[in-house]
């Protein structure tokens, strides 16, 4: 079947052309060299702003000094999933210069780093690779031109004796750096057709290269928003209230203010700030403030021990059971070829809401100077931050100036700007440049959640032991809703008045939580696999925990659900559980392909040590297809996973030991959610609150894990979040080979 | 006011005694290299050496350090002069987002100081108190071993900087 392109988050898939030249600008800049620009979208009409750059606040994505100095302004931001050294590198390839001697920034916000699938500055959806390798090529390809070019002229050579090589021109015997024709170059018309370099002619991409930012990351000085320090920058702790979404009745802070170091307490819109000197003072203080809240209805009356049927999981159920569903995909006679079938499977499958904890908790800077707002920020929207700054500081939206550092972690979290709204809100009402940071306790307990699902699959298969209808229904929250309000209060125009924006969110609320069928809610659970007939259903229903965007999407529940499912029918068939899958995936020959690699790498068919068996999933995500087979062990109800063998085609691998580390990182980040990975409300409150109850996987229950790379020459797609949904069922899968036992809940529990 | 020894140099602090050892560090002496997690001694990215203890700061009142010697990240190995676990770290590109590896390489640095051979079990032992969210374990452990197998071949190799300037670091974190 087709590969579905990654939906993004708007819905506004561009299939744009990525090898488009217009767009490429020469952005003139007397005396500093070589400054191009690219606008990653396709709005080419658009001026580019800024034309005299400064290096203060550069706009164009690579800069080539006169003194030799090669700046590259990261478009996507560095969380970990490899941004900093892949983009680079590709930079590097067409400009013909070591990766290691290009200076790396981190860019602020601007219009030229618009993502061009999200239509705005947005680091998600494992796209960044995916989206920028032929536009930084082409763009690095040309800027390598113009300098040959203004040597040619310069030395009064023909361009063809003009050679480079790491970022020298070698000219008539001679060796001289990129610099010394940066400014010549400058004043030449930007080429738009100079050639690619061949793969076989490579001699950055596809290396093994170490990471661009491994010695300032091995050397605790890169710098992530919590580092940021500067005189007279006070810090901040927030008490918001126990359930989210509440606001404040009235507070008592008589006790709080008196507390050592303490400077101001000021309210804000979904809390009270305490303003200190020091962040363990202004925590300290914390506890001391006495608040009265309003609590939001919808959400303090769930609880996810519940057994009634509006509440907790029955809620899910009685959803699932309901016929209010929404189609969201149909193929052949959808649910009625069910009738043509001689047999039936059916199942039902649950996973819960999920925090991503992130190393660095949340934090941003603000200092508000008059009507502008610097923000410090690690952060995969810069844009949507400044926008949603300029809500709660009240500046004009063109007034933020957003500092970017690396991420502490992101998978989804950082996407969202709710921290620095508050931090933004905390410097507007106290007047201090001031660092909110949040505890862990924070951090676990005001997440954008994993939305829990519950989806029913009835699978009919044909007398030849064939699937001949795949229905599935899937009932849960919906993450547009929460989304979209972000979105529109940040990309609707400054003229609009808050209240019609204010409007405009809740309409879109409401859309989404009873008509429109955000892709994410099925995305994963019916595609894969060959037949001819599907119907993919949807019921929304949302006890109103607020739901963000967790590493791998839909695709972290469906992956389970979807290759669980699989396993339930072959087992029921007796059929050998991966010769079933390739029976079903002729029309997918890349995620057959490592399927098929896979079971020869782990030995499938071979026999295991005594008590060891094999679990095997697949799943197509973010344009990447990658099966795992866990060989796992059952003893006393212990769980062992002694090795996860993984395969990925994700086109070409730009840095190999980055794809290796991020199904490394994606697996064990899978892990973590499969084995422990739950949280649980109790009258709205969020019950997990640190790593002792929400654990996440340690050095030594970390299963060896191997990788194997299939080599291709078709560009590179998804790597950041396709290693983590299939692993969850390759595991679960394996205990019930081990055991006999399906479990269909997540997190995995032996003990009924 | 508490004396103690970081990364080689007395320092003279005033601080509240029941202040966290973390925070003293990075809002009072300006280091950033040690990080915040969980506040609870849970997850290991505050971990400093003491007096070679490889220790959760976050938990770790000031007082309880009086006297005692502090090694943080910036103490064991600097840009231009790297230890041997720097080094291997960065060979076998460990870090991803990088946030927790300050802790990471503290812990590793106190396990090959009393291990120079560790089995993979010891490396699991020395290790567990210290999370990674994004699953650097793998990379983690071969660095490690890297490292070891340098520092038995090389006695030279650099386990420890002991010259530490505060202005310097101070400086360099801005």
């Amino acid at each position: 079947m087709a590969t579905p392109t990654p939906q993004n988050i708007i819905d506004k898939a561009t299939g744009i052309s990525t090898t488009r030249r217009g767009f490429i600008k020469n952005l003139s800049m007397a005396g500093a060299g070589l400054v191009v620009g690219l606008p990653l979208t396709a709005c080419a009409s658009n001026p580019l702003p800024n034309n005299n750059l400064s290096a203060l606040q550069p706009n164009a994505v690579l800069q080539i000094t006169s003194d030799n100095q090669i700046n590259f302004y990261l478009p996507r931001s560095e969380m970990g999933q490899g941004t900093y050294t892949g983009l680079t590198t590709i930079v590097a390839e067409e400009l013909d210069v070591d990766p290691a001697r290009i200076h790396v920034l981190h860019a602020g916000k601007h219009e030229d780093y618009i993502n061009p699938e999200f239509q705005f500055q947005a680091t998600g959806g494992s796209n960044s690779l995916r989206i920028h390798f032929l536009p930084l090529r082409h763009l690095a390809a040309n800027a390598r031109q113009v300098i040959r070019q203004a040597a040619a002229q310069q030395l009064n050579l023909s361009l063809a004796d003009i050679q480079t090589d790491n970022g020298n021109i070698i000219a008539n015997g001679k060796i001289m750096p990129y610099g010394d024709f940066a400014d010549h170059a400058n004043s030449l018309p930007f080429p738009e057709d100079a050639p690619l370099t061949d793969k076989e002619q490579f001699k950055y991409i596809g290396k093994n290269t170490h990471t661009l930012d491994g010695l300032q990351k091995s050397t605790g000085t890169a710098q992530f928003g919590i580092d940021i320090d500067f005189e007279g920058l006070h810090r901040a702790a927030l008490k918001r209230c126990p359930v989210i979404g509440g606001t404040v009745k009235s507070f008592d802070d008589s006790e709080a203010k008196t507390m050592p170091g303490v400077k101001l307490i000021v309210e804000i819109y979904n809390g009270v700030a305490v303003i200190a000197e020091h962040y363990y003072q202004a925590k300290n203080a914390l506890p001391k403030l006495k608040i009265q809240w309003n609590l939001p209805d919808t959400l303090s009356a769930f609880s996810s021990d519940s057994t009634a049927t509006d509440n907790g999981k029955g809620l899910f159920k009685t959803a699932l059971d309901s016929d209010q569903a929404t189609n969201a995909f149909e193929q052949g006679d959808g649910i009625e070829a069910l009738q043509n079938a001689d047999t039936i499977v059916s199942a039902e499958y649950w996973a819960p809401y999920l925090a991503h904890s992130t190393m660095e908790p949340m934090n941003c800077t603000a200092r508000l100077t008059g009507d502008t707002l610097e923000l410090w920020v690690g952060t995969q929207t810069p844009q949507l931050a400044a926008y949603a700054a300029a809500y709660y500081a009240d500046v004009p939206k063109d007034n933020v100036i957003v500092h970017s550092t690396f991420l502490g972690g992101g998978f989804g979290r950082r996407s969202e700007s709710d921290f620095v709204a508050e931090a933004a809100a905390i410097a507007k009402a106290s007047g201090l440049p001031i660092q909110l940071c949040w505890s862990r306790e924070d951090d676990m307990q005001n997440d954008r959640y994993r939305p829990a699902s519950m989806a029913k699959f009835t699978i009919g298969i044909n007398k030849q032991g064939v699937i001949d209808s795949w229905i599935v229904k899937r009932a849960g929250p919906q993450l547009m809703p929460y989304v979209i309000d972000n979105l529109v209060d940040g990309l609707m125009p400054s003229i609009l008045p808050n209240p019609m924006v204010d409007w405009l969110s809740k309409t879109g609320y409401g859309l989404y939580g009873s008509l429109l069928v955000d892709h994410s809610s099925v995305e994963g659970l019916y595609e894969d696999y060959d037949v001819p007939h599907k119907s993919s259903d949807h019921v929304s229903v949302d006890p109103g925990l607020p739901l963000g965007a967790w590493r791998s999407v839909g695709h972290s529940f469906s992956g389970f659900f979807k290759e669980s499912m699989i396993d339930e029918v072959a087992a029921q068939l007796n059929q050998d559980a991966v010769a079933f899958r390739l029976k079903h995936l002729n029309n997918n020959p890349k995620l057959a392909n490592v399927l098929r690699v896979a079971a020869d790498k782990a030995g499938w068919h071979k026999p295991l040590p005594a008590g060891h068996y094999h679990g095997v999933a697949v799943h197509e995500s973010f344009s990447s297809f990658v099966s795992q087979i866990a060989e796992v062990s059952v003893n006393n109800n212990q769980l062992i996973i002694h090795r996860v063998t993984c395969v990925i085609d994700c086109g070409l691998a730009v840095n190999p030991g980055i794809v290796e580390a991020q199904m490394e990182s994606g697996i064990i980040y899978g892990l973590s959610a499969a084995l422990s990975g739950e949280i649980t409300l109790k009258n709205g409150q969020v019950q997990q609150s640190n790593f002792h109850d929400y654990p996440a996987l340690r050095m030594h229950e970390t299963p060896a894990i191997d990788v194997v790379i299939i080599d291709s020459d078709e560009a590179p797609t998804g790597v950041g979040e396709p290693g983590l949904p299939p692993i969850a069922a390759a595991v679960a899968n394996g205990i019930f080979a081990a055991t006999g036992k399906r479990l269909r809940s997540l997190p995995l529990k032996l003990e009924a | 006011m508490i004396n103690f020894e970081l990364n080689g140099q007395p320092v003279q602090v005033a601080a509240d005694s029941d202040t966290p050892l973390l925070w003293v560090i990075r809002d009072h002496l300006k280091l950033k290299g040690s990080k915040f997690g969980c506040g609870m001694g849970l997850c290991g990215a505050c971990s400093m050496l003491v007096d070679g203890e490889s220790t959760r700061t976050c938990i770790l009142p000031i007082a309880a350090v009086q006297g005692r010697s502090i090694t943080t990240i910036e103490g064991i190995g600097n840009k231009n002069l790297l230890s041997t676990l720097q080094a291997a770290w960065i060979d076998a590109s460990v870090p991803q987002c990088g946030y927790c590896q300050s802790g990471q390489l503290i812990s590793a640095t106190a396990l090959l100081s009393k291990n120079s051979n560790p089995s993979d079990s010891d490396i699991d032992a020395g290790m567990s108190g210290n999370i990674c969210r994004c699953g650097t374990y793998p990379n983690i452990k071969k660095a490690i071993k890297q490292a070891a197998k340098n520092m038995r071949q090389d006695n030279n190799s650099t386990q420890a900087v002991a010259y530490f300037d505060p202005v310097a670091a101070r400086e360099e974190v801005q």
